[in-house]
């Protein structure tokens, strides 16, 4: 019987790293778009690159002591960012596709923000398995821009929270406006 | 008087045949001065080393150097590494920040907050 379940186990762990692998997203192969784009960032970070970067975070400094608190239980960081001095030099059938993925069960939208007359999108997905977060997922598009986020592992938002102010960014109104009081679209 | 000491100066540099085994002698006090000339490290080696061995010091010295330098190396390629992914994470912290707060200031301003008040869902506007 030991036997049986040790070999289970084994046979499952496929199965259980796809599902522990479902926060992440499959991003859109870009390259031919850097040459285009004016400003590019990429930003490719795993567990072991998380772990590294965590190592050289300066607990004194408030933006690393910051960063340190809200990567605690993230095991992936994913950002595709570009900006073009045209409009809509990217293409838009390579972001549907994302959005297609974040349709899959698990994820859900917490907010949806749409601008005709600028133009712009900005959608935030939460990854939710057993009642737990487990991956983060914006889009959000402009004429001339356009960003991926994927962030895997624990997400808090309240630990997203504590960047105000530390990256120059202002205060977020979590508290306010909760994911449940904001419920988009699904 | 200055007879006598021209006779004395005759008999003291008159010439004299070295004694037999001069020239033996000589060369084997030359041999051994050079090998009292040798560098310390290889006198101090162990008698049983063989003669080629004598470089074996310079050569784990040398070993041991390029193994320093290697380490080091690998040190401030590892301290590089971290720099950048430190900096890769603040800038991914900046960026999702910057959206998070576009998507919340939005929500927050509009009202009432519906997300399909101007396109239908999934409407990129373009």
């Amino acid at each position: 019987m030991k036997y049986f379940l040790a070999l289970l186990a084994v046979l499952l762990l496929p199965w259980q790293l796809a599902v522990a692998a479902d926060a992440r997203l499959i991003l859109p192969e870009l390259r031919g778009l850097e040459d285009k784009a004016d400003e590019t960032v990429t930003i490719t970070l795993d567990a072991a690159m998380i772990k590294l970067a965590a190592g050289f975070l300066d607990a004194n400094k408030p933006e690393d002591a910051a960063a340190r608190q809200v990567i605690s239980g993230l095991t992936g960081i994913y950002v595709r960012s570009f900006t073009f001095d045209a409009d809509f030099s990217y293409p838009l059938g390579e972001i549907e596709k994302v959005r297609k993925q974040l349709s899959a069960p698990g994820w859900q939208r917490l907010v949806e923000v749409r601008s005709r007359k600028e133009k712009s999108a900005v959608d935030v997905y939460l990854s939710v398995d057993r009642e737990l977060a487990n991956g983060l997922a914006i889009i959000a598009t402009e004429p001339r821009e356009f960003t991926i986020v994927n962030i895997i592992g624990a997400v808090d938002l309240q630990k997203l929270h504590q960047l105000e102010g530390k990256f120059g960014i202002p205060k977020l109104q979590l508290e306010a406006k909760t994911p449940q009081d904001k419920p988009a679209g699904r | 008087m200055s007879n006598d000491i021209d006779e004395q100066l005759r008999a003291a540099l008159r010439r004299v045949d070295p004694e037999q085994g001069f020239a033996q002698r000589v060369l084997a006090r030359i041999e051994v001065e050079q090998r009292q000339r040798r560098p310390r490290f290889a006198t101090r080696l162990p008698a049983w080393l063989p003669t080629r061995a004598r470089w074996l010091p310079v050569a784990v010295a040398a070993s041991a150097l390029l193994v320093a330098v290697l380490l080091n190396a690998r040190q401030v390629r590892h301290e590089r590494q971290g720099l950048e992914a430190r900096q890769q994470l603040i800038d991914a912290l900046r960026v999702a920040g910057e959206k998070l707060d576009l998507a919340y200031r939005a929500v927050n301003t509009e009202s009432p907050p519906t997300a399909s008040d101007d396109t239908a869902p999934g409407d990129t506007g373009a």
